[in-house]
């Protein structure tokens, strides 16, 4: 069914999403019925104040967490429809998962971790390693394929994870707060890597930010607070509101 | 293709290079834990088989060993109550040792590790590649601990014996009961090594992933 890919032109759908965290009798509702929906190909990035329920989302969208109520559809399939198993492939296949804490398998090599998903994937490994290889060098790590994460800054290990989340060539770059750890000018590497993959891949990006960095190279912003989608704005509207004197095309 | 295709079932021979990965690059932790196992497998070990020489004594020792221990009054001393419910005391104390060692030693090094299954599981590891890994990795430790401590245990209650009964100890305890002994205590460590490794490893697996990757412990 996952691999009845439609050609739709929206890859993300999330209807009414609602989560709801419980702790003792205080009730915490982190997404207030959510409708999102994303274009094949748009690099996004998810804006809002702390607390308003971003990494919530993206957990949704991601299919790590289960919303209390509404659907998510990840090319028009019903993430909650999915079997355990399904859901891994989903995971492993469809979508690269990037951390603000990078994340990284600490007792393994970069070569290692980029190999990991390609492992679950049954690549068999002299392929695995051949494209992990291509993977590090595409994001400028190809002198460090024996690191171990420890021995890495948080720039570098930030690429790593980039490399291992495109490892099986997903639909969708899932960000949460990927330069949250990294000085600016790391950050903004980061932020330029994940356009050039948008651009010469046609992955999609989905990425939550504090980061205004990423304002400039996202084809769509989309405001949260509150757990509620307050506006969306375009990046050519958002220049003039942010008094760019960058000259749009 | 359809999605079960795509998505591999890792033969254990990979899943074992991954578990000794991580062993090898844990070292220090590797070998405390295994410690803790092979020390509370040494105490069983050595309590049951200091226990078996002496439940022995009336029927295997020689005449020579019975009367220097009637003499010294041990062989009264060692059918009495006291020391019956003693010998029961000291095994209960040593299998709680086990127990509690063991288990605890086992739940900590997998829970705090809840972060990495739960990036695994997002990087699309199935929970039974989860359970695998875990079910390798405390085979492994429960293997090398429990057979250490068993070596170690036999050794101690053999020393010991040798100053108490002299060259009758290697006959008081009969090789089948010995045997037993051993089967059953190296049972006992490896149950108790996979069984704390794993229920926890099991549970994170069930886990959704961002509830494994939030508990840190
Ligand atoms: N596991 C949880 N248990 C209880 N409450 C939670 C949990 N996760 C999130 N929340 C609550 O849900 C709300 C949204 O949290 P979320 O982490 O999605 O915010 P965010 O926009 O990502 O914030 P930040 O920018 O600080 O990362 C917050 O009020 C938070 O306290
Ligand atoms: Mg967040």
């Amino acid at each position: 069914m996952i691999d009845d890919v439609t050609t739709s032109a929206q890859i993300v759908r999330a209807i009414g999403v609602r989560k709801v965290f419980r702790m003792g009798d205080e009730e915490v509702q982190a997404l207030k019925g959510v409708n999102f929906s994303v274009r094949r190909g748009e690099y996004i990035a998810l804006m809002g104040p702390s607390g308003s329920g971003k990494s919530t989302l993206f957990n949704m969208i991601g299919g790590l967490d289960k919303p209390n109520a509404g659907r998510v559809f990840i090319d028009e399939v019903d993430i909650a429809a999915l079997s355990t198993i399904e859901l891994a492939w989903l995971r492993c296949h469809k979508i690269g998962y990037i951390f603000q804490t990078f994340n990284l398998i600490p007792v393994a090599t970069a070569l290692d971790n980029v190999m990991l998903p390609l492992l679950f994937a049954d690549v068999p490994a002299t392929d695995a390693q051949d494209r992990a290889v291509e993977l590090l060098k595409k994001v400028g790590l190809g002198e460090r394929i024996f690191h171990k994460p420890v021995q890495m800054s948080g720039g570098q290990q930030q690429r790593v994870a980039v490399a291992r989340a495109l490892a099986n060539n997903p639909a969708i770059l899932l960000a949460d707060e990927p330069t949250g750890n990294l000085d600016s000018k790391t950050g903004h590497a980061i932020i330029e890597l994940m356009r050039e993959l948008n651009e010469s891949e046609g992955v999609t990006v989905i990425s939550a930010t504090h980061d205004y960095k990423m304002l400039s190279v996202s084809d769509r912003i989309a405001w949260l607070t509150d757990g509620v989608i307050e506006r969306f704005a375009k990046r050519d509207e958002l220049d003039i509101k942010e008094g760019s004197t960058d000259v749009r095309h | 293709m359809t999605p079960m295709q795509q998505i591999a079932i890792l033969p254990y021979r990979k899943v074992i290079a991954i578990a000794m990965r991580g062993l090898r690059f844990r070292l220090v932790k590797t070998f405390l834990v295994t410690c803790c196992i092979a020390l509370a497998l040494a105490f069983l070990t050595y309590i049951l088989c200091s226990n078996g020489m002496t439940a022995h004594l009336a029927d295997r020792a020689s005449d020579a060993l019975q009367q220097r221990l009637a003499r010294e009054g041990m062989l009264d001393q060692l059918k009495s109550a006291d020391k019956q419910s003693q010998t029961a005391w000291m095994l209960g104390i040593a299998l709680l040792i086990s127990f509690v060692g063991i288990v605890n030693a086992m739940l900590i090094s997998v829970t705090e590790r809840f972060r990495e299954i739960g990036t695994m599981k997002c990087l699309g590891g199935l929970d039974s590649f989860i359970v695998k890994l875990y079910l390798i990795e405390s085979l492994f430790q429960g293997v090398v601990g429990t057979v250490l401590g068993m070596v170690i245990g036999v050794i101690l209650a053999y020393v010991e014996g040798v100053g108490r009964f002299g060259g009758d100890t290697w006959n008081l305890l009969p090789p089948g009961e010995l045997a037993v002994l051993l089967v059953v205590t190296f049972g006992t460590g490896i149950v108790l090594t996979v069984a704390g490794a794993l229920y926890p490893a099991w549970r994170a697996a069930k886990m959704e992933p961002v509830d494994a990757m939030r508990s840190e412990v």
